[in-house]
């Protein structure tokens, strides 16, 4: 009696977590199914939930430049795609460049101030990022920035989060360790580089993909800081198309796919780094 | 709300899907045509502007990069790319967004006065700022009733009545013959019928140099009571724009018998015959407190950034633009009515049912061109409709909006008597 | 300076620097121009500008479309947070059990949400949220439920948002109390169940207890961030229905970029500062009473 109890309670559990798996991805699948429907099939009742006929169609009508009765029309997504890239690629390289070899400072390096500093470090995590936004954007604007892609990458490089959450992964390399480095002679960047980065690199990893999800995924900002079309991220891009074009599904559907499935990817890819760097990393997160 | 481009045929296969994937992908890498002007426009005007531009480009061999902004998001896009130093060379505007834009040091005023010239009275002026028009007419909208020409046959009506009692007599009738119906159409987050009432009353929302409100005047007073009596009788249903998803539909299945709007609301109906036939509806004046008179409309019109670095090709872009040809091809395309009068003469607006349109558009309401008038619209709106809602009684509600408004206008009114604006 | 000191600075200047004029700047910046009557008109003339006090302060409060937007975020973390670290905890427990199996493969497709951005998963929910054609409506047709205008009736506008918003945050924390849940003392639990102690008693007394500390700091980033709302109301409902979502910085954006009272706009950031500020601090409070800090 005991033995199916149990077991009646495992399959129970089993098919609850399979229950809300399923929930928790249905909107998923139903934009990848949508965004393949014709036009205008998915505004009725009941909702279809699978494609009469699967088409290609929204999509090509959402990335590619088409000639209709003479002239050219271009919902410019795929420039938004290569600019997401681009952005991406370069605020992860860059933010890795200035926050590692700060938190590893912060962590192993002793030096006046540190306490203090550190201590405003924590408390401006208080601050909402959008105080500054304003004002930002102002000062920008003194100095030529806006509607440029340094302006654009600048302020996601201060990377507050990134310096604890690196600080908090460096306490854990042993002391001793570095100092036989240093007692055999060798200067502080080369410690750095031969000792601290190769130990370091699972985070690194980790925090790579966190910055650039955040980048990718990045939405205020851009959308003050950027005018001009061809410049547009991805997200900014998609906001602008679903304003006016709300009663078309399927080309939405399709326009989400294309933000989302680069992203899923990555994630599915390296699960592994992201998961577990929330599960060992700094508490903070 | 369809989208604006024609159906696809059979589509493209996965090959040259791919293979085009590659070509798009190196070929649209983020760079902007040097060369090219550049033109930004709202709404159906920016999604269709590849179809005049294609004639400047070969006219000129000048390229145009134009940009399709949402309407909902223009008023900050425009003023961002203003104080980042990227406004467009060209760009279109709402004809009350002018006076801001000239007044900030946006737009440049407009050099050839026959541009301006060659349209309706009352469609410059608000264009004009320091005595110079700043930005040339390119279409009018003034709002106009739809109506179904068989349910009000029903009742005994060939064409809706032009005045407020004939108006809410037909409201009654149309009730009393479905109850479960309704008369007419107004979205209570919508400002245009309300503006069109206080203007048919001859009510002017400012006063003093347009540094206060002016709400408080039997005219309004008219004006907004006549407004919520259609909710309060049940002639009017007390829903928000997104609670009616397809107006149209609704339209075309006889929900509501009279609707309130402008121009693009035949583009729509052309589109749409399957749902509502074009024997079944007809147009006409809207309906003042004693016959037709002033109303609300949405004219657009085309402005050069003062910071452009190539005024002579951008003025003549705008001169391709407002040609009488390019506006009577907009409006096979999307409906939206030229401004151009010479273009009125052609065989193509001679549709009986653009007449109250031609009629209407000789007599635009008289509004303020001052820089919180939208704002200052928006809020009313919403003030209206918690009087609609039974939230203020007409006098609070009056109340309401002159001390909302002297709020919105307390910069103003501190630089004017110090001053430094007229 | 001591050659430590001297790699320090070469190591955490650049970033530093950047935070300076990004952050504090910027930041102190607004605190001053919350001062002043920027707007439209100083963007015209500079000499427009006048200081003002507190007089935007002032002008805030006699503002109703800001206390709206107070009580709408104010309604936005209320039900938002349980929700949210409702969900995180459920899901969290139900993984944890010994009896349910592939955790990693759950784990992994739960999470997927979060990494996804607001824009595109706000507009594939738009259409999910559709009363007519969305998928919600139609779930709970096949119950026997009428449909619900979520999109359309503001008492309905929020509850769809943060239907929403769970959705896609709740796989974050879901991880941390996971952790969380993996380093409550084992011997403990294996003697609350030997002392006959039900699944709800070992839950109080014991499991409780060892997430405490991880709840409350989830709790305060929470309530952080459903302060802060504004992409979700900005792409699926334009602050409306009838301002029912305008949340305090979907207010300030538009005060600020769309009318260009930078002034204003600055004093309601910094109204947000103080409130996220408060809040956390009267949290901490309550966290020390309970010795989960």
């Amino acid at each position: 009696m005991a033995v199916t109890g149990k077991r009646a309670r495992a399959v129970l559990l089993n098919a609850l977590v399979a229950a809300i798996t399923l929930a928790v991805l249905a909107p998923f699948a139903w934009m990848v199914t949508v965004s393949f429907m014709p036009r205008y099939e998915s505004s009725r009742y009941p909702p279809p939930l699978w494609p009469s006929r699967w088409t290609w169609g929204n999509y090509y009508e959402l990335l590619y430049r088409r000639l209709i009765d003479g002239a050219w029309f271009d919902y410019r997504i795929v420039p938004a795609l290569g600019n997401s890239l681009v952005v991406a690629t370069v605020s992860t390289l860059l933010g890795l460049l200035l926050t590692v070899p700060a938190g590893y400072a912060f962590a192993k390096l002793r030096f006046r101030g540190r306490e203090r500093l550190l201590q405003l470090l924590i408390a401006s995590l208080v601050v909402p990022g959008q105080v500054a936004m304003l004002p930002l954007f102002l000062i920008f604007r003194e100095i030529g920035l806006v509607n440029t892609w340094p302006g654009l990458i600048l302020p996601s490089l201060a990377g507050i989060f990134a310096i604890l959450f690196v600080r908090q992964a460096t306490l854990s390399i042993p002391d001793e360790m570095l100092d036989a480095a240093r007692l055999d002679g060798a200067g502080e960047l080369a410690i750095f580089r031969r000792v601290v980065l190769p130990l370091l690199a699972p985070v690194t990893v980790t925090l790579a993909l966190f910055m650039f999800l955040g980048s990718w995924n990045d939405f205020l900002w851009p959308l003050i800081v950027l005018a001009d079309q061809h410049r547009y991220t991805l997200p900014v891009a998609v906001a602008a198309i679903s304003r006016e074009h709300a009663a078309d599904g399927e080309l939405m559907m399709a326009a989400a796919v294309v933000t989302t499935l680069p992203v899923l990817l990555l994630f599915l890819a390296l699960q592994r780094y992201y998961i577990g760097g929330l599960l060992g990393g700094s508490v903070k997160g | 709300m369809g989208g604006a481009h024609s159906s696809l045929g059979t589509g493209p296969t996965r090959r040259t899907l791919l293979a085009g994937g590659a070509a798009a992908l190196l070929a649209g890498c983020g760079r902007r045509d040097p060369n090219a002007l550049s033109f930004w426009a709202t709404g159906y005007e920016g999604d269709y502007a590849p179809y005049l531009l294609t004639a400047f480009e070969r006219a000129t061999g000048i390229p145009v990069d134009r940009q399709s902004l949402p309407g909902t998001a223009a008023h900050e896009k425009f003023l961002t790319a203003f104080a980042g130093g990227s406004l467009p060379d060209v760009l279109m505007l709402p004809s009350g967004w002018v006076a801001e834009f000239a007044m900030i040091g946006a737009i440049a005023p407009v050099p050839d006065a026959a541009l301006t010239g060659d349209t309706f009275p009352g469609v410059v002026r608000p264009l004009t700022w320091a005595g110079v028009a700043h930005a040339v007419p390119w279409s009018v909208g003034s709002q106009v009733q739809f109506y179904r020409r068989d349910l009000l046959a029903e009742v005994g009506y060939d064409a809706p009545p032009g005045d407020w009692d004939g108006w809410r007599t037909l409201g009654a009738r149309l009730k009393r013959r479905h109850p479960d119906r309704f008369a007419m159409l107004m979205f209570l987050n919508w400002w245009d019928t309300l503006v069109t009432f206080a203007g048919q009353a001859g009510a002017y929302p400012l006063k003093d140099q347009e540094t206060r409100g002016n709400f408080r005047t039997a005219e309004y007073r008219e004006a907004l009571g006549f407004y919520a009596s259609l909710f309060a009788d049940g002639y009017a249903p007390g829903v928000s724009s997104n609670e009616v998803q397809d107006p149209l539909a609704a339209f075309a299945q006889g929900w509501f018998a009279l609707y309130p709007s402008g121009p693009t609301l035949l583009t729509d109906l052309h589109r749409r015959t399957a749902e509502i036939a074009p024997d079944r509806w007809g147009t006409a004046r809207m309906p003042g407190p004693n016959g037709p008179g002033r109303v609300s409309a949405v004219n657009n019109s085309l402005a050069v950034s003062a910071a452009t670095k190539r005024p002579e090709e951008a003025w003549a872009l705008v001169r391709h633009l407002s040609s009488a040809e390019s506006e009577l091809h907009y409006q096979r395309l999307i409906g939206v009515l030229p401004a151009r009068r010479s273009a009125w003469a052609s065989p193509q607006l001679a549709d009986p049912v653009l007449r109250p349109f031609a009629e209407q558009m000789e007599v635009p309401a008289r509004l303020p061109t001052i820089v919180e008038w939208e704002r200052i619209r928006a809020e009313v709106q919403l003030v209206a409709e918690r009087v609609v809602r039974g939230g203020l009684t007409i006098d609070e509600g009056l109340r309401a909006m002159d001390a909302r408004v002297d709020a919105l206008l307390a910069k103003r009114r501190a630089l004017v008597a110090a001053g430094r604006i007229a | 300076m001591t050659r430590q000191e001297r790699a320090a600075w070469l190591f955490a200047a650049p970033v530093l620097g950047i935070i300076a004029l990004v952050f504090v700047l910027p930041t102190l910046l607004a605190f001053g121009l919350s001062l002043t009557d920027y707007s439209i008109y100083a963007l015209a003339d500079w000499s427009n500008l006048r200081f003002v006090g507190l007089g935007n302060f002032a002008d805030l409060l006699s503002t109703p479309l800001f206390w709206r937007a107070l009580r709408n975020t104010a309604l936005f973390a209320a039900l938002g947070v349980p929700m949210a670290i409702g969900a995180s905890l459920f899901t969290a427990l139900l993984l944890h059990d010994a009896t349910v199996r592939w955790k990693p493969v759950w784990r992994v497709a739960l999470f997927a949400p979060y990494v996804t951005g607001v824009v595109a998963t706000a507009v594939v929910w738009r259409y999910v949220l559709n009363t007519r054609f969305g998928l919600v409506n139609w779930a709970l047709a096949q119950v026997g439920v009428a449909p619900v205008d979520w999109l359309g009736d503001p008492r309905w506008s929020i509850p769809a948002i943060l239907l929403f918003v769970t959705w896609k945050v709740f796989g974050y924390n879901m991880i941390v109390f996971t952790a969380a849940l993996a380093a409550v003392p084992g011997e403990l639990m294996e003697a609350a169940r030997l002392d006959g102690a039900g699944w709800w008693t070992r839950f109080r007394h014991v499991t409780l207890p060892a997430i405490g500390p991880t709840l409350l700091l989830a709790a305060v980033m929470s309530v952080a961030g459903f302060l802060q709302i504004f992409a979700e109301p900005y792409v699926m409902t334009l602050g409306g229905p009838s301002q029912s979502t305008t949340t305090v910085l979907y207010f300030m954006f538009e005060e600020g970029f769309k009318w260009w009272n930078l002034g204003q706009a600055s004093a309601v950031a910094f109204v947000l500062f103080v409130l996220i500020l408060a809040l956390t601090l009267v949290q901490t409070r309550i966290g020390k009473r309970y010795e989960w800090l």
